[in-house]
């Protein structure tokens, strides 16, 4: 099925940690309400993407700053 | 209260993400333009999002990253290029009936997407080549057609068996030879060069020749 756009969230971070064990990866990855998410490392602003039905930009924000890192909606 | 009703999902549709089918026909084309041109290398999804005038965050929306971008769109490419291969072909055809048929539908597909073309030679020979043709699940019926119509060539005495490789690069060789000469525009020593039809009929029978038994 087709990704509802509205679930997808798109942010410009300074996440360049490729270690697949990190922290935010680990937090990203146990998340129960983050359907689906990567992070561009390749990328300049290192995209983060969350697919999430429920959960509002906000509250990905606080939960990759709690962290640490930058990161702010790219519109 | 109706009135309110309405303004209130009028503002919901505004703010709704809707998918925007000509946006993304241009980000595919423009992808392709890039990749072509810069190779991989230079491709970047920032240098995208500009090219097309949308936001960076609007491109990640539809794809995850620049592999993900490469991978859909060759996909994309490799399915047309399926389904215009066998377009009007049959495997239960003759022989050189089918591989005429072959020879015009590959060759009408280069002649009409030579970009789409160009952009699938440079990702084939990458590691994203075998991702790509493992998502597409028509592949695995094209590659049964392909091999059920050799099988029938061989069953019928209408070719030499051959070494598959062998059997393929005689079969397309001086097709994909004689049309990358066509899109280039030129041929040895930068003579203008323009593929007819009698110039791949004149190939076509050397072909049939060379693979009768």
């Amino acid at each position: 099925m087709e990704t509802n756009l509205d679930t997808i969230h798109i942010f410009k971070t300074n996440i360049g940690d490729q270690d697949p064990n990190c922290p935010v990866r680990q937090k990203l990855n146990a998340h129960s309400d983050i359907q689906q998410w990567s992070i561009d490392c390749d990328d300049v602003d290192c995209v983060l993407r969350v697919v999430s039905e429920t959960l509002m930009p906000e509250t990905i924000i606080d939960m990759i700053t709690e962290f640490g890192h930058e990161c702010q909606e790219l519109d | 209260m109706f009135i309110h009703l309405l303004f209130y999902l009028c503002k919901k549709n505004i703010e709704m993400r809707v998918r925007d089918v000509d946006k993304e026909k241009l980000v595919i084309a423009t992808a392709i333009d890039q990749i072509v041109e810069e190779g991989f290398q230079g491709f970047s999804m920032n240098k995208l999002a500009k090219a097309c005038s949308i936001s960076v965050g609007t491109l990640y929306i539809y794809y995850k990253d620049k592999d993900d971008l490469i991978q859909k769109i060759g996909a994309i490419i490799a399915l047309k290029f399926f389904t215009g291969t066998i377009k009007n072909f049959s495997p239960t055809m003759t022989f050189e009936e089918g591989l005429w048929k072959q020879w015009e539908n590959r060759a009408d597909f280069t002649m009409k997407y030579p970009k789409e073309v160009a952009f699938f030679e440079i990702v084939k020979h990458s590691p994203h080549g075998e991702a790509i043709l493992d998502s597409i699940k028509e592949f695995s019926d094209f590659r049964q057609i392909m091999k059920e119509f050799i099988e029938n060539g061989l069953r019928n005495k209408e070719i030499v068996p051959l070494t598959f490789e062998v059997f393929w690069s005689i079969a397309y060789g001086p097709l994909y030879t004689l049309l990358n000469l066509h899109t280039e525009g030129k041929s040895m020593g930068g003579k203008p060069f323009t593929l007819t039809k009698e110039m791949m009929q004149e190939a076509f029978k050397a072909t049939i020749k060379a693979l009768k038994p």
